[in-house]
């Protein structure tokens, strides 16, 4: 762990008071835990030597009672004060984590599925809080009852050769758990693996249960899903094999201890070279030792996974977000500011295809701007640089004459209301999803974006309304509706910007047609910048440009480009004159 | 659309009743259920016992031997060192046995444990598979998965974990009962007395355990929930520069769950420690009842040293044992559930005579609906008195409002259910004459969303049947117009399809659905919205597949853009149940009824109410 000392560093400097108090405790504990064999030891010597009693059993009794509670109370201390801290250290980290993940930009994300943050969020912390929690309480109380123990049997006169013979053979269980631990853990693993191909493929049938059912293929699909069970077979007995071996060779090694105990012990007993007293300790000495000899095992195994989690930790808190405010960042009145783009060339990698190539535009204050173009024409990117959720070019993209870089990013984003196409919710009330940049904003400017985005009538007759709840344990929403919700929580900013990116493309005519003439009155004379699939939502803009693969290829209002020949033309003529495919249908099948 | 909110909510409403309901565990009636599969294996458990016996022996017998090395060779001042030596070598023998049957017992049941699970795996699956359609409207796919995954799981836990301990701590603890009887009676009485207020500790305990442990649980997937949710949202977070807010939010969830944690943490270990307590109050008593005893000569050093030990080892069986009983009433529940679906009986059933497989060549796909009725729910006809005839090769286009029963229509026509009253035939032979497994191979179906499964390309296409060769699937793409999508993925026809198809645009995997019809050749074609929810270039690219797609077959498009049927054979406009128009597109808009109101409010004019229940459907599928 040495090599990655950030994290723990700055964790021991804080909670190092807390593992002096526990690593003490322990040590009383075990101190305490020794006595057992010894007062027991000296119970059977008092008896033979016939100086028993009957207040003496009684306090023999009372003793050992007394050492049980002592034991219990204090390593019971030790053990909660250190899994305390060991929890209070993962809630931390994972505060931190999260932080850290609010400030990273959409290239990290783009990088880094969800499920792999996801794993540093969970398994990565949990294992690294087993190891300074779980391994330390492990580690410190096995220690110390080794050598407590050591010490007890060797001051109560067993002789020191004895004690080495008994103890050789359970000096091998640390050793086999180290080596054995990561096997069956590969094993079960693959256990877990093939329960979850199970999982996704019975997921997978019934879903698609229709396809199944449709084409009659039953016999094939059960093939497939019996070879689905039969590995998880497999892999279960293959674990077996590993773990039943592993958890009956540790006992045997204990016995095997013991039998040297007994026969040489006893030998020694006989012989009188040791008395009844040392010879019943030093047997209950062998059994105590089993079980901390185990979990030394177990820590080195944990250890080992946890300082790879723990080096991935640090690694990734020590990435830095890539778009950050410069020093002296300015505030622009975004309200009066034009939009001016300057020969942006931009690709996602340094050297990669360059995604848009030498776009140049303004975009005058108050006025409205139309994207169309095919799907991968580099509208969704242009719009990601003016939000800057990429870093444009320096001096590519600006506002009022300032360079989107130089700005404050709370100023640039609270002044553009930005419309996804996916038409993202979070799992929380719909009043909170439309009232997303401001979640107290009054209920009154929340029904009122509704209205504009032409959901308030299905909301309203919802039975919590604007409290009802979305997500995992609330309601679906189509596709439609997520898209008209995510447009009111744009709407309901009013900011001085606003980017719809193909925000009604799930929502029919008729309803576009309303929400667009309500966008026309809510955004007339502020800035407005509407990327779409459908003509119909770009027709009324002041200036409409047509992307393809990355350049301007055209550009003028919907009169000037209709007249003349091209692809804004074309996309036109079947989009409003679909209805000749149909026509068309009847005369193909005749041939 | 109110009404489809409102249901959604009120069937996650009851879901999360169920979750909350603990179901009694029903121990008689899921043994019974069981019991087939264990009688069948009656031998190879009488083997596991036999094996577990065995092996705790030597674990029983330790302090029984060194009892005797004590009182009969150390104290008596024999110095019988040869004895010793017996002793030894006998219990070195009952150890290495026990190591052998230890590991031959785990291996014996789990493989009897495991074929049992799997025979359940599969006969789950297929029983499921072979439920009609409206089970699946009724049971949802969540809770599907979950029989077939975590129940069988828990029933596996049962044979792995709770039976094993069951042989294992159950017999150790009776044979340290009788061990410690045979030992000194009077003293074994006394320990008896104790046994009670153990057990009833770790129950009462370990329930409450589990409660701190599920709430932990709970709150631990609910922080994983909202985490993976802003991961998947950051990018609106930030461009709503709402970060603050967010992280406000998760360390309140994550207080929330480091609270759960430490409650846990403190009951974990409040349970060990009591259970340690309790034992050393054994030993003490025992201890002290028991030197009394042998102050008195009425027992032997050796019988006391026997009595702490077993006492000691008294508490581990009872603490797993005790740890079991939660993995025991899981399973239970768990059976008894997986045995509710496999006494579901299919709603629709092949008749028993006259079941002749039909050739599909021979088919000439004539479709008839004589007097059809049907209704979902008794008292509510979706379908009434239905006439249809359909002429073989003819393309039909259905239009009409969300509710007007196309759908059902197309449900009754692939039997998904059974007609009320009336009758369906193909080609003269009612459909419940023929066997399911042909008709459905008869019909095919397109749906709005095609599926894909996650597998190659190839396996897509014939849905994972090895008899169709390569080279059809090939020709089949390219007929369809599919081959330049498949040629522009990395690895052509064998790249694999991952979550649903995903890579592939809503039209790409549309044409890949095109194209298994083309493999499969069904006679009957019907094509469910499948245009619905593509931009304009796809959907040119689906209705030219169509086009070659329908010709020679009979076949059925419900559409909800009008464009897509207008050059159909005859249209058929439904409303509540009933044909109300027919005829060509032409036709229809010369009478000026139901079908040119519908055209124009497509159009463009006209009030949104009609157009927007048609686009509704699209939605709610969505």
């Amino acid at each position: 762990m040495e090599n990655n000392p950030r994290l723990l560093v700055h964790f021991f400097r804080q909670a190092w008071p807390v593992y002096a108090l526990s690593l003490s405790l322990h040590f009383i504990a075990n101190l305490i835990h020794v006595y057992y064999p010894r007062v027991l030891g000296q119970f059977a010597d008092m008896l033979q030597l016939g100086e028993l009693t009957r207040s003496l059993v009684l306090d023999y009794s009372l003793l050992l009672l007394l050492i049980g509670i002592g034991h219990v109370v204090f390593s019971g201390t030790a053990m909660y004060l250190v899994m305390y801290v060991g929890r209070r250290f993962e809630s931390i980290l994972r505060g931190k984590l999260f932080r850290h993940f609010t400030g990273m930009s959409e290239r990290f994300y783009s990088s880094n599925g969800v499920g792999k943050l996801l794993s540093y969020f969970m398994n990565d912390v949990s294992a690294v809080r087993e190891s300074i929690a779980m391994g330390f309480n492990a580690t410190s109380n096995a220690v110390m009852l080794f050598a407590a123990a050591l010490v007890m049997m060797i001051t109560s006169g067993i002789p020191l050769y004895l004690i080495a013979a008994c103890i050789a053979p359970m000096l091998l269980i640390p050793f086999i758990v180290v080596k054995l631990g990561p096997v069956i853990r590969t094993r079960s693993r693959e256990v877990q693996e093939s329960l979850g191909a199970m999982t996704d493929m019975a997921e997978e049938q019934f879903g698609g249960i229709r396809v199944t059912k449709k084409f009659a293929v039953e016999p094939i699909m059960k093939g497939r899903f019996g070879r689905a069970v039969d590995q998880i077979t497999a892999n279960q007995l293959r674990l077996v094999k590993v773990s039943s071996f592993f958890h009956a060779l540790i006992p045997l090694l204990g016995t095997l201890a013991l039998v040297i105990a007994l026969a040489l012990g006893g030998y020694l007993a006989i012989n009188g070279g040791l008395s009844l007293g040392s010879f019943v300790a030093l047997t209950l000495y062998v059994r105590m030792l089993m079980n901390p000899l185990q979990q030394i095992g177990n820590v080195v195994n944990s250890i080992q996974r946890s300082r790879a989690s723990l080096q991935r930790l640090n690694e990734l808190l020590s990435q830095s977000p890539d778009i950050v405010e410069t020093e002296g960042a300015v505030t622009v009145d975004l309200a009066k500011a034009d939009i001016t783009l300057n020969h942006l060339t931009f690709a996602y990698q340094p050297e990669g295809r360059p995604v848009l190539k030498n776009i140049q535009l303004s975009v005058a204050a108050g006025t409205t701007l139309g994207i169309v173009g095919k799907t991968g024409s580099g509208k969704t990117t242009l719009m990601k640089l003016l939000l800057r959720t990429y870093d444009p070019p320096p001096g590519s993209i600006a506002y009022g004459g300032v360079d989107v870089r130089d700005m404050a990013l709370e100023n640039l984003r609270e002044g553009i209301a930005y419309v996804p196409q996916d038409g993202f919710l979070f799992s929380t009330t719909i009043g909170e999803n439309i009232a997303f940049y401001r979640r107290d904003a009054e209920s009154g400017r929340v029904e009122e974006a509704a209205r504009q985005a032409s959901i308030f009538q299905q909301i309203a007759e919802l039975p919590d309304r604007f409290q009802s709840k979305l997500g995992e344990r609330g309601l679906t929403l189509s596709g439609g509706q997520r898209q008209r919700t995510s447009l009111a929580r744009g709407l309901i900013k009013k900011a001085p910007i606003m980017i719809l990116d193909d925000s009604v493309s799930a929502v029919d005519a008729v309803t576009e047609r309303k929400i667009l003439s309500s966008i026309a009155k809510e955004r007339k004379g502020k800035t407005t910048i509407i990327i779409a699939h459908r003509i119909s939502a770009v027709k009324h803009a002041d200036l409409i440009i047509v992307l393809d693969e990355g350049a301007i290829v055209q550009q003028g209002t919907h009169d000037e480009l209709l007249s003349k020949d091209g692809f804004y033309r074309e996309l036109y003529a079947i989009q409003e004159g679909g209805m000749r495919h149909g026509s068309q249908m009847g005369e193909w099948r005749e041939t | 659309m109110g009404p489809r909110w409102a249901s959604g909510g009120k069937r996650n409403e009851e879901q999360g009743h169920e979750g909350e309901k603990k179901p009694k565990p029903q121990y008689v009636s899921a043994f019974r259920a069981l019991s087939g599969y264990i009688r069948e294996h009656a031998l190879g458990f009488a083997a596991v016992f036999g094996c577990t016996l065995i092996a705790i022996l030597s674990d029983l017998l330790q302090p029984y031997l060194m009892k005797i090395a004590i009182d009969d060779n150390l104290l008596a001042g024999v110095n019988d060192y040869k004895g010793l030596l017996l002793i030894c070598i006998v219990y070195f023998a009952f150890s290495a046995s026990s190591f052998f049957f230890t590991y031959l017992q785990n291996n014996l049941l789990q493989r009897i444990g495991q074929s049992i699970v799997a025979a359940v795996r599969k006969r789950l699956f297929s029983h499921i598979l072979k439920q009609s359609m409206s089970y699946f409207d009724r049971m949802s796919g969540g809770s599907l998965i979950t029989h077939v995954s975590s129940d069988t799981e828990a029933l596996n836990q049962f044979f792995s974990q709770v039976l094993l301990s069951l042989f294992r701590d159950g017999l150790t603890l009776v044979f340290i009962i009788v061990m410690m009887f045979q030992l000194d009676a009077g003293l074994a009485t006394y320990c008896l007395f104790i046994l009670p207020v153990i057990f009833v500790i770790a129950v009462l305990f370990r329930s409450y355990m589990r409660e701190t442990y599920q709430q932990a649980r709970t709150r631990l997937s609910r922080l994983i929930a909202f985490v993976a949710e802003n991961l998947a949202g950051m990018n609106l977070i930030q461009v709503f520069h709402q970060q603050k807010e967010q992280e406000r939010q998760f360390q309140e969830r994550n207080g929330v769950y480091f609270k759960a944690n430490i409650r846990e943490v403190r009951t974990h270990v409040l349970f060990g420690r009591t259970f340690d307590i309790l034992s050393t109050l054994c030993i003490a008593f025992v201890t002290w009842i028991g030197g009394w005893a042998v102050l008195g000569k009425q027992m032997e050093f050796g019988v006391l040293y026997a009595f702490i030990t077993y006492i000691r080892q008294f508490f581990n069986p009872i603490n797993t044992i005790t740890q079991q009983w939660n993995t025991l009433q899981s399973a239970t529940v768990a059976v008894s559930r997986i045995w509710s679906v496999l006494d579901s009986k299919p709603a629709v059933n092949d008749s028993e005579e006259g079941m002749a497989e039909v050739e599909l060549n021979r088919v000439k796909g004539e479709i008839r609906f004589d007097d059809v009725t049907f209704s979902y729910r008794e008292g509510h006809p979706v379908i009434t008195n239905l006439n249809l005839v359909i002429k073989p090769g003819e393309l039909i286009g259905i239009v009409g409002a969300t509710g007007a029963g196309k759908s059902s229509l197309i449900s009754l026509l692939c039997r998904f259910y059974d007609v009320d009253r009336g009758s369906i035939r193909i080609d003269g032979t009612d459909i419940r004459d023929i066997p399911q497994r042909s008709l459905h191979r008869m019909v095919g179906l397109v749906q709005q969303e095609p599926y894909l499964y996650s597998g190659t390309i190839i396996e897509n296409i014939t849905l994972f049947d090895d008899s169709i060769s390569r080279e059809d699937v090939i020709a089949a793409c390219r007929f369809v117009g599919a081959e330049s999508v498949v040629e522009r993925l990395s690895n052509g026809y064998d790249t694999r399809l991952s979550e649903r198809g995903s890579g592939l645009s809503a039209g790409e995997r549309q044409l890949l659905s095109f194209a298994r019809i083309i493999v499969f050749q069904p006679p009957i074609l019907i094509l469910d919205e499948a245009t619905a929810n593509l931009d304009s270039y796809s959907e040119e690219l689906i209705q030219r597949a169509l086009n070659l797609v329908s010709a020679g077959r009979t076949t059925l498009v419900i559409a909800h853009r009008l464009s897509t049927i207008m050059g159909a054979d005859r249209i058929l406009v439904m409303d509540k149940g009933k044909v109300v128009e027919q005829g060509k597109h032409r036709e229809l808009l010369a009478r000026g009824g139901y079908y040119a109101k519908l055209y124009s409010h497509s159009q463009g004019g006209g009030d949104s109410a009609l157009y927007e229940s048609l686009t509704e459907k699209a939605d709610a599928i969505n």
